[in-house]
Order: C-alpha cells, then sequence, then structure tokens
C-alpha cells in the first residue's frame, strides 16, 4: 500500500505498520490467529495462544510458574487474567472485523466469577457492536466447563 | 498517625510475597509504600510487556495487572481480623496511552470498607500524577480465613498431586441425605 515511500529501517526493533497489515492479512488467510498474537511481545510474556475452532477464535493461556498471583493456593494473577481477556479482545477486533491497526482501549471491566486455578485457561470473544468510531467485545474465560466462567470481561476499543 | 506495629512488620511480609514471587516477580514492580489503605507502587518500563509493536507502550494488561495488585494490597492492609481479599471486580478507564521507556506509578487507596466489602480506587501515571494513564475501581470480598478450612486445603493439595481421588467436603457434606 504505500509501496511508494521506501521502507525505513525498524527503529528499536519497532515494527512499521504496513508489516502489522500484512501478518493480519496473512493470518486471516492461513485462518490462523497466533500470527497476530506473535506480533504482541506482551502475549509471549504471559504464554497465551490462539487458534480456529468450530469457526471462532478460541484463545488460551497455559499454566506458567511466573503467571502465579497467589502462591499458597496457587492460583492465576487476577491481572493476567485481566490481562489475558484485554489481549483476547484486541486479537479478536484484528482478525474478525476489518481493522489492521493495533485498537486503542477506552475502558476495560472485569468481573471474577471464580478463582483461576493453576491450570490452563480458555478464552473466547464476541464482538457485540462495531460502529464507525466504537467496538464493544465482551470475552469470557474458563478452565474446566465453559458453563462455569472464572471471569467475564467487556472492552471498548477507538478505532483510528 | 502513630506507630503501628503491626503494620510496620506487615510491609515487608507483603513487600516479599507480591515482588518475590509468581507474576510480581516477572514483572518487576516495587512496593514504595504501604499505609493502611493506601498502597504506592513503581512499575520500571520492559520490553517484554510491549502491547503495540509500533510505538512500543506497554500492552494494557500489564496495568490491569498493577492496578488489581495495588488495590488488592491496599484492601488487605484495612483487614481487621484473618481474611482473604478476592477481587470481586475491577473496572479501568484509559485516559491516554503510556509513554514507552518510561516507568509507572500506581497507587491505591481504600475509599470505603464495609463489613463484607472493601471498596478501593486507584490510578496509574508517568510524568504528572493529575494526568494519568488509567484511572481504576475495584471491589473487593473479605472471605474469613476460619471458612477455608484446612482439610478443604489439604484436598485440594491431594488433588492437584494425584488426580481427583477425593471429593471436595461439600459435596461429601450432602451425600448422607
Amino acid at each position: 500500500m504505500t509501496q511508494e515511500i521506501s521502507a525505513p529501517e525498524n527503529i528499536d526493533g519497532r515494527l512499521r505498520q504496513d508489516q502489522i497489515t500484512e501478518t493480519v492479512i496473512t493470518a486471516r488467510r492461513a485462518n490462523d490467529p497466533q500470527k497476530i498474537l506473535d506480533l504482541i511481545p506482551y502475549s509471549s510474556f504471559i504464554g497465551a495462544q490462539a487458534r480456529v475452532e468450530s469457526e471462532s477464535v478460541l484463545y488460551w493461556l497455559e499454566r506458567r510458574a511466573s503467571n502465579i498471583g497467589n502462591p499458597s493456593l496457587p492460583a492465576i494473577h487476577g491481572g493476567v487474567i485481566g490481562g489475558f481477556l484485554e489481549l483476547s479482545a484486541a486479537i479478536e477486533v484484528l482478525y474478525v472485523l476489518d481493522v489492521s491497526v493495533v485498537p486503542k482501549v477506552v475502558d476495560f471491566s472485569l468481573d471474577y466469577l471464580r478463582p483461576g486455578r493453576y491450570k490452563t485457561i480458555y478464552a473466547n470473544c464476541t464482538v457485540l457492536r462495531q460502529g464507525k468510531k466504537l467496538v464493544n467485545v465482551s470475552a469470557t474465560a474458563w478452565q474446566d466447563d465453559l458453563a462455569r466462567p472464572i471471569a467475564t470481561a467487556r472492552c471498548h476499543f477507538l478505532l483510528p | 498517625m502513630g506507630f503501628n506495629l503491626k503494620l510496620a512488620m506487615f510491609k515487608p511480609a507483603l513487600k516479599f510475597a507480591m515482588e518475590r514471587s509468581g507474576h510480581g516477580a516477572a514483572l518487576g514492580f516495587k512496593l514504595t509504600r504501604v499505609g493502611r489503605g493506601e498502597v504506592e507502587m513503581t512499575f520500571p518500563y520492559k520490553e517484554e510487556v510491549i502491547g503495540n509493536p509500533i510505538t512500543g507502550v506497554v500492552h494494557g494488561g500489564v496495568i490491569v495487572s498493577l492496578l488489581d495488585t495495588c488495590c488488592g494490597c491496599a484492601a488487605i492492609t484495612v483487614l481487621d481480623r484473618r481474611a482473604i481479599t478476592p477481587t470481586m471486580d475491577l473496572r479501568l478507564d484509559y485516559m491516554h496511552p503510556a509513554e514507552p521507556k518510561k516507568p509507572i506509578f500506581v497507587s491505591a487507596k481504600v475509599y470505603r470498607n464495609t463489613a463484607n466489602v472493601i471498596f478501593c480506587r486507584g490510578s496509574a501515571w508517568q510524568d504528572d500524577e493529575d494526568n494519568p494513564i488509567a484511572h481504576c475501581v475495584a471491589t473487593f470480598m473479605k472471605v474469613d480465613a476460619e471458612d477455608m478450612r484446612f482439610s478443604d486445603i489439604l484436598r485440594r493439595r491431594v488433588n492437584r498431586l494425584f488426580g481427583s481421588i477425593s471429593k471436595p467436603s461439600k459435596e461429601v457434606l450432602e451425600e448422607p441425605k
């Protein structure tokens, strides 16, 4: 798209918008949302992964010692659950909607329903509304049973 | 405010629990102030937690973790009995994006402490405390430590080690009916 401008070298290992756009388009074509996750360093910091399952995206977070919040239970850190759901919601916007700019989060609301045990957390997201400027995404996290969620989140993103 | 021995001993314990294990150690924040109902933290910038690969701004999830931890710590400081304080809900408003390569300061305050629920608010800023990156409100449940029976904790540990061979006590109690 911006081929006429000679691509400048990446400063500080940062990516350029055209690289992100390209990856997002490749990921949609290949049915592989993991490619978008790989762009974001925070996703590998917490260990978030994604794949397409029965036409929607399933996100999961394998258990990892660095995600523990309460070592005596042990339970996953509430902030990690929040961060994971916010990340999943952002990836959902990039993957499902026709958006290739990393969306700006405006507000984020999280209800903790059950403690996050020290095992894999799954999440799925639903875009409830897409306007010209605003997107509302809801995200649910569970461990053993989808009907017994451990947390639900609601997130507003501002589109450029 | 006079000297409070309990609080004075509590601070290093809380610092140790938060900074040296699990996600706190991975993030690398520091508790800079622990008072009754008021906690402050500092988070140095880290490349590993970037959320926007173009600008290098940290991911919102980091701010969630920081504010959740900070509010949670503030909630613990107002307890007057042995209890744990799981988060009920957390709501964050992002006012403006964080700037890369700058530390983030976080503060949290308990503004209401009732019999069962603790209400906190927190904010995260970089240069100017009056111009925060994010603001949050969080509520915490007070769950008496006595409610968590030792046998349940033990059973949970056994389950984790050997798989689910024993049932939780609630179900055992209901069986005779």
